[in-house]
């Protein structure tokens, strides 16, 4: 695997599951928005290190396996919710990295998502 | 200072790796006392005042991957590096301590360090307060620095400003300008004629019979190429450094004793508003030191969504009032320990860190403890971030805390970073001698955080500085240049 298609391979694990958290945790943010953010969270993923990122793909597949069953994406969902060992702690970044985006782009977000 | 262009083929006679408190202080004293300095800073030139600090645009710029990289345990434990020039010194707090002389003591005799002498060393401190400007803020402190004051002083605990490295241009607080590396050493060093390249990665050291002659490099572009030198330091922080000697197949004691100050954070809200975006308070509470400090930390709006996510279901309304929020933290001396291991076909190492039990304890009456200087201090209510955490609005919720805090379940992280190649003669827990070079090499020095043989339980920075100076002065008089 080149060094060139990796980061697209990890951008398309990332970013269904971290468009699924946000429009579960922030449910008014607009698509245009989410978008933004899930772009952001896919670019730091990419850049995490090595063995993190070896890490972070198998997590990802895990979920990634999950949502494209019939039902997944509230199974996705409720495992995202929970404090999981490991599994846990990928949910966690995603949703960190993209919370940080929103209120660092636009500071005034409402809890739901919505703009002020 | 400028950036020397990089090529396929440099040469010097000292290589300087890395462009923080360690490198960039080398680098000044070898070139003053002669020597044809070189050095080379992975991360890019970044102008201060270009970016907002605390930013996620300066995350980008001037951060390690980010600034998403963590040492793998349970929990695992976030941490910054500064990968610009200047490194760390870009990027943190500013605050500045004294290396304690009670432990250069203690240093001296547990790690065999010879002529480790407390007053050499705080006379080069006065050096680098002068040279990088150590001063109090000149007028009162900001709102959420004095609100670690206030709590303090109604519970009767140790307090006090923390002074910075910072020039203020109008007598103002927010004139201040920080006087990092890119600010005070680098031009320092370049004005005796060292160079700097930046946007070059060191691959590996070239070494055979204990002696290293040649550097590979990876530029920015993606070039490879080669230094040659005649000595090399090695100044790129506690991961970097061990990595690198690792990856150049330097054994020894070299990344197995990793330390940090592991921190928990909480956040709290207040009637006034109080949010300073691009600064952090001053004030530390010190009156459980060394074991445990209050301190508070960057509280940009993203920061304080990143501080509630633990708990976003209860926590989330708070965030529209972040204006009248800010984040404080609970730092430890920590029992535990951790590695850094360089793995063939990875280009990071992989770190790993293991918290004591009496480590996580610790963490839990640090937590309260800040929870309860909060409320003294008049916070409305206070969201501790770990996951299950409860908001505490009085005292009665104090409990209710700490049977429900679990490091693991916790928002762990840290940015002091040190002890990876731990200098002195005891071979068997020390990577590097008395002065920073590499056991059994002839040439390879480490000079940064790294040797630090524990961590010192204040702000490393100062520590870092006054012993690289020292190190680069005893090198400088025992090595000549070839002039």
């Amino acid at each position: 695997m080149s060094s060139a298609s990796r980061p697209r391979r990890l951008d398309t694990i990332v970013g269904p599951f971290a468009d699924l958290l946000l429009t579960a945790d922030l449910p008014e943010l607009s698509d245009a928005r989410r978008a933004e953010v899930v772009a952001f969270v896919q670019r730091r993923a990419n850049g995490v290190p090595s063995f993190t990122r070896f890490g972070l793909t198998v997590i990802a597949l895990v979920y990634r396996g999950v949502m494209v069953v019939p039902g997944g994406r509230s199974t996705a969902r409720f495992l995202a919710s929970k404090p999981i060992p490991l599994l846990g702690d990928y949910p966690r970044l995603i949703r960190s990295l993209g919370f940080a985006y929103v209120w660092d782009r636009w500071p005034d977000t409402l809890p739901t998502g919505g703009a002020s | 200072m400028n950036s020397a262009s990089a090529t396929a083929q440099m040469h010097a006679e000292v290589l300087v790796i890395g462009s923080g408190a360690g490198g960039a202080t080398t680098a000044a004293v070898l070139a003053e006392a002669g020597f044809d300095v070189l050095i080379v800073e992975e991360g890019e030139w970044i102008e201060q005042g270009s970016v907002v600090p605390f930013s996620l645009q300066q995350m980008d710029l001037q951060y390690r991957a980010g600034g998403v990289t963590v040492a793998l345990g349970l929990p695992s434990i976030a941490y910054t590096e500064g990968r610009c020039a200047g490194g760390g010194t870009e990027i943190n707090s500013g605050l500045y301590r004294r290396p304690p002389e009670d432990l250069l003591q203690r240093w001296a005799t547990d790690f065999r360090i010879d002529d480790l002498q407390p007053d050499e060393v705080m006379s080069i401190a006065n050096e680098v307060e002068q040279a990088i400007s150590v001063t109090l803020v000149p007028g009162p402190p900001s709102a959420p620095s004095d609100v670690l004051r206030r709590g303090a002083e109604r519970l009767g605990w140790q307090n006090s400003e923390i002074p910075r490295w910072m020039k203020y241009a109008t007598g103002e607080t927010s004139s201040g300008q920080r006087q990092s590396m890119t600010r005070t050493y680098l031009p320092l060093a370049a004005s005796h004629g060292a160079r700097l390249v930046t946007g070059c990665r060191i691959d590996q050291l070239q070494v055979a019979n204990g002696t290293a002659s040649r550097a590979t490099m990876t530029l920015t572009d993606g070039r490879h190429g080669t230094i040659d030198f005649r000595h090399v330091f090695v100044c790129g922080g506690a991961i970097q450094s061990p990595a690198l000697l690792q990856r150049s197949r330097i054994h020894g004691f070299i990344g197995r004793s990793l330390a940090v100050h592991p921190t928990v954070k909480l956040t709290a809200r207040f009637a006034d508003e109080l949010n300073v975006p691009g600064d952090v308070p001053v004030h530390q509470v010190k009156e459980f030191a060394p074991d445990l400090s209050f301190g508070g930390s960057a509280s940009q709006p993203g920061l304080v969504a990143l501080a509630l996510s633990d708990q976003w279901r209860t926590f989330s309304r708070a965030i529209t009032d972040w204006r009248r929020m800010s984040i404080y933290y609970a730092a430890i001396t920590s029992e535990g320990r951790g590695r850094v291991r360089a793995v063939r076909g990875l280009r990071d190492p992989i770190v790993t860190y293991a918290l004591t039990r009496h480590d996580r304890a610790l963490l839990g009456s640090g937590l309260g403890r800040l929870a309860l200087l909060m409320l003294e201090a008049g916070a409305h209510e206070v969201y501790p971030s770990f996951r299950g955490a409860p908001v505490v609005r009085n005292r009665r919720d104090l409990a209710t805390l700490r049977s429900a805090f679990s490091a693991s379940k916790a928002s762990v992280m840290t940015v002091h970073l040190c002890s990876t190649v731990p200098m002195g003669e005891d071979t068997t827990r020390c990577g590097a001698n008395s002065f920073g070079r590499v056991h059994d090499t002839s040439n390879v020095w480490v000079n940064d955080a790294s040797l630090l043989p524990t961590a010192p339980g204040v702000n490393p920075q100062g520590t870092v500085m006054a012993l690289a100076i020292r190190n680069a002065r005893r090198f400088a008089a025992t090595e000549h240049p070839r002039g």
